[in-house]
């Protein structure tokens, strides 16, 4: 269970991010965050998964606590990629395997099989292979918390599909997911809620049940919301390709 | 072993309610028979893409309208007694028929004019 109240988030040069932002999540519900770039979506996972600090008292509760004292029920997947470039996928299993008694190393293998990632050190993979390598970590993990912040950038339409069958297939139903993503497409039938953020608040918090039942698609929430065309971003953007 | 590889689900309806109706269709055309075995909640989630609590969630749709039985420690069966069968083979039609001629209703269309287009796009569909 997830209680964010009244949390509110500013930037060191006083940019405020985040306002009034309260809900909760029970155990076992997959929340999709979306808004658009610069609404703070990655701003409020790193708050969940206690990588940040909101403004004031405590705001965001996990179990009861604060997620800084249960970082070790909270895995952080984002494209990021990974701090540990000198060792290789399987070296990096190996320590991450002493660092969280979690770690689950024969999943963790089968993701880097099922991403086809060769063995050699991760300063000499691309961006998008970084990325995998830390999806697999993350999610080998088998925290009760799991965190992605835009876990598709950079990959294939059927890479996106291999990962989200590779997640359907082995998450068990108790974990709470929040996820980050453009790629709406991926998600619609996988979230069983939505979240958009807009201009620093919570501009709609919907389930999919309810969704559907007014006979709209994330996609089209999307539009109504905040004016958003799939994929339009990349245009703006340099498409990071996967080099496999 | 029920195939769900013909199911393509769409973003509009609950997903849970497409398995239903999928399954209900499957019966219907007799491509099912009672008693096979159905894919575990695990299997039906990777196949379809969806998270783990949706596929229970579609089980638990279907044991509460009498398709799945999950006898205890074994697989779960589709099951359906001449009752239910006689329900969803309505459903399959007499519905579709009754929901159908109210739209044409209350586009005031005659009896006469529907059977020329009935005709007209029935045989369209066959030369397809």
């Amino acid at each position: 269970m997830v209680e964010i109240k009244d949390l509110y988030f500013t930037y060191p040069n006083y940019q405020t991010v985040l306002e009034n932002i309260t809900f909760s999540v029970p155990t076992g519900q997959i929340v999709a965050v979306l808004g658009a770039n610069g609404a703070g979506k990655t701003t409020l996972l790193k708050l969940i998964a206690g990588l940040l600090v909101p403004d004031g008292d405590v705001k965001v509760r996990i179990d009861g606590k604060t997620p800084q004292k249960i970082s070790g029920k909270i895995a952080f997947i984002s494209e990021a990629g990974t701090y540990f470039n000198d060792l290789t996928p399987k070296t990096y299993g190996a320590f991450l395997q002493d660092f969280f008694p979690t770690f689950d190393k024969a999943y963790f293998d089968m993701l880097l099989d099922f991403f086809q990632l060769q063995e050699r050190p991760m300063k000499k993979m691309s961006k998008g292979q970084k990325a995998k390598v830390e999806i697999a970590a993350g999610m080998a993990k088998r925290t009760p918390y799991i965190i992605m912040d835009e876990p598709f950038v950079g990959k294939d339409m059927f890479t996106r599909q291999d990962f989200m069958q590779a997640l359907s297939g082995t998450l068990t139903g108790e974990e709470t997911i929040f996820i980050t993503t453009h790629e709406i497409r991926e998600i619609e039938n996988f979230v069983d809620r939505v979240i958009i953020l807009k201009e620093n608040h919570i501009a709609i918090d919907i389930t999919l049940d309810v969704l559907r039942q007014e006979g709209k698609t994330i996609q089209e929430l999307m539009k109504e919301v905040i004016g958003y065309e799939e994929n339009s971003f990349y245009s703006l953007l340099d498409k990071t390709e996967d080099s496999i | 072993m029920l195939d769900f590889s013909e199911l393509s689900l769409n973003t509009s309806e609950p997903v849970y309610a497409q398995i239903n109706e999928f399954i209900k269709r499957q019966i219907f055309l007799g491509k099912v028979k009672k008693g096979e075995p159905l894919p575990s909640r695990r299997e039906m989630a990777t196949l379809l893409k969806i998270n783990p609590n949706t596929a229970q969630r579609a089980f638990r749709a279907l044991e509460d309208a009498g398709l799945v039985l999950t006898p205890k420690n074994t697989v779960s069966i589709l099951y359906f007694d001449e009752e239910l069968l006689l329900d969803i083979q309505r459903e399959m039609t007499a519905d579709i028929v009754a929901e159908f001629v109210k739209k044409l209703k209350e586009n005031k269309l005659s009896l006469d004019e529907v059977m020329g287009l009935l005709q007209q796009e029935w045989e369209k569909g066959a030369k397809e």
